[in-house]
């Protein structure tokens, strides 16, 4: 209990140098943001953006949830897939009926990305690509019961009071 | 005024258009299913995502149907031991926990150990399962942090662990439950 | 991601981000992220915060980097974005201050004295942390957590040596009197 005084600093020192584990989702939000911005010759503001714009604003005002979740970020998701290769690339899961009309994704440099809201809850998803390949997000949590052969993956968001 | 509700509540599935995404038969059997559990009070929601998954995803109808069937059995257990007033993401989360191995008592432990939502605790507890941490282990951590660490708090230390495993730490150890008073334990795991 | 984790240098990745190659900036947010997370959580002390900074200063790095000049020091250049970013979050961040329950180690077990000696311990050491002045704050875990040399921490605050060097000695005077402060509670 009674340590020399460095050693109290030292001690805290070591604590500090331990390993802090981000949310490797950052990867994903960086690389979406860069995407996003990097299309020559278009403007700044996507489509899609301006969409996703409308739909949160639907959803602020139908569902008062939406308004006290903090920062913005916590109501729009963004989820991301590296697939250079891909033609197409949709987001389908728990929160669009699994159908992959409702959030297409968009493409820079094989960066592709799209933005949904989501209320508090737990959401099973997966990415199609090209239409018929599903592809887990490597940045998620594995969705364990998979019932029909192929992979998923699981965001939890949190609600108020959490 | 049951029966006026239960016919109301049948008229919902029936209407519900994205059901028509699934061939007649097996929309037949699914809106039976979603309207037997809605008698029982149990969301269906889940079970209606469950049979769009399974239509995207161009499974067999049968394979549709006891999906559906399974999803709406297991909400029934959760919903028994979590209490009629449970949410449904706190119910679709302990069904995912229930699947990773934790058994009813455990989340009966984890509903006595926590105020407020359990959805962040049940998904974190599924989460570590599916990372590779074994059940006992993964039930027993979450046991362990369910009466004082906030949701953040158990985000973190899910991707803590998976940080871990992923560095190669045996998932177990990564977990590290160690049940002897007064072990300390030397997990290289966590050092950095 | 599906970005090949192939180890390449930070000048080779910003030679190939420069001709092009968006993707191959991943690998070097992949990089350094969990090593400058680590500095923006300590000093920010607020988890949301701290990755909302690093989030920025990546975007950032990127939009700007053909201001460095030396490819090979990426990641001290970086590191230089995130110190100026998590300046400007300090103030606000400031009321906030919580336990970070990212010690696996701590949690072994059902609570029993150990563990929860562990969790008082790394709590005291945040609020330690918290109760420095920014400059102080900042100086300290540039040194002792990060490892930099007093040039390369000069070189990316703009501050002088000396001034530094009597930064990290009061902050390890304060934190000695925080620390005993604590464990006499």
């Amino acid at each position: 209990m009674f340590e020399q005084d460095d050693d109290i600093v030292e001690r805290m020192i070591r604590q500090l140098r331990r390993p802090v584990s981000i949310d490797p989702g950052l990867d994903a939000r960086v690389m979406g943001e860069i995407a996003a911005a990097a299309q020559p010759g278009k403007r700044r503001t996507w489509p899609w953006l301006a969409a996703a714009a409308a739909v949160l604003a639907v959803m602020v005002v139908a569902h008062p949830w939406a308004l006290d979740s903090g920062t913005s970020r916590a109501d729009a998701f963004q989820f991301v897939l590296v697939a250079p290769q891909a033609g197409s690339v949709s987001l389908v899961g728990d929160f669009n009926d699994w159908d992959p009309a409702r959030s297409p994704m968009h493409t820079a440099h094989g960066v592709w990305a799209t933005v949904v809201p989501l209320a508090p809850g737990r959401y099973r998803y997966a990415f199609l690509v090209n239409g018929v390949e599903w592809r887990a997000d490597p940045a998620a949590p594995n969705a364990i019961d998979d019932e029909f052969g192929t992979p998923s993956s699981v965001v939890t968001v949190a609600g108020r009071g959490s | 005024m049951i029966i006026v509700a239960l016919l109301l509540a049948t008229q919902v599935a029936v209407q519900d258009p994205r059901l028509e995404r699934l061939d007649p038969e097996t929309r037949s059997s699914v809106i039976a299913i979603v309207d037997s559990a809605r008698e029982m009070g149990l969301p269906s929601e889940p079970l209606v995502q469950r049979a769009l998954e399974g239509a995207t995803k161009g499974a067999a109808a049968p394979r549709i149907v006891a999906a559906v069937r399974r999803l709406a059995a297991d909400l029934g257990t959760v919903r028994t031991v979590l209490g009629a007033r449970a949410s449904t993401p706190e119910l679709e989360a302990a069904v995912a926990a229930l699947r990773a191995g934790a058994s009813v008592p455990v989340l009966a432990s984890l509903r006595d150990a926590r105020r407020g939502p359990l959805t962040m605790t049940l998904s974190v507890l599924a989460d570590l399962v599916a990372s590779g941490v074994p059940p006992d282990s993964a039930a027993a951590v979450v046991l362990a942090l369910a009466p004082n660490a906030r949701d953040v708090d158990l985000v973190e230390f899910r991707r803590a662990v998976e940080r871990d495993i992923a560095l190669g730490a045996p998932p177990a150890a990564a977990a590290a439950v160690r049940v002897n008073a007064g072990a300390r334990p030397g997990t290289a795991a966590s050092r950095p | 991601m599906g970005i090949d984790r192939v180890e390449t240098g930070d000048a080779e990745l910003v030679r190939r981000i420069r001709a092009g190659d968006i993707g191959a900036y991943g690998a070097l947010v992949a990089r350094y992220r969990d090593r400058l997370g680590r500095y923006a959580v300590h000093m920010i002390g607020d988890r949301e915060d701290a990755e909302e900074a690093l989030q920025d200063s990546f975007v950032r790095a990127y939009r700007s980097l053909e201001r460095c000049n030396d490819p090979a020091r990426f990641g001290a250049w970086l590191y230089g974005i995130l110190v100026n970013r998590c300046r400007t979050t300090g103030a606000r961040a400031a009321r906030r201050r919580r336990l970070f329950v990212h010690d696996v180690e701590a949690l072994n077990g059902t609570p029993h004295p150990d563990a929860m000696e562990r969790l008082e311990w790394t709590d005291a050491v945040e609020r330690a942390l918290a109760r420095l002045a920014p400059e102080y704050r900042e100086a300290f875990l540039l040194k002792h957590v990060e490892d930099l040399e007093y040039e390369e921490i000069a070189e990316l605050t703009g501050d002088g040596i000396s001034a530094l060097k009597m930064r990290v000695k009061r902050a390890r005077e304060q934190l000695q009197k925080f620390l005993r402060e604590a464990e006499h509670v």
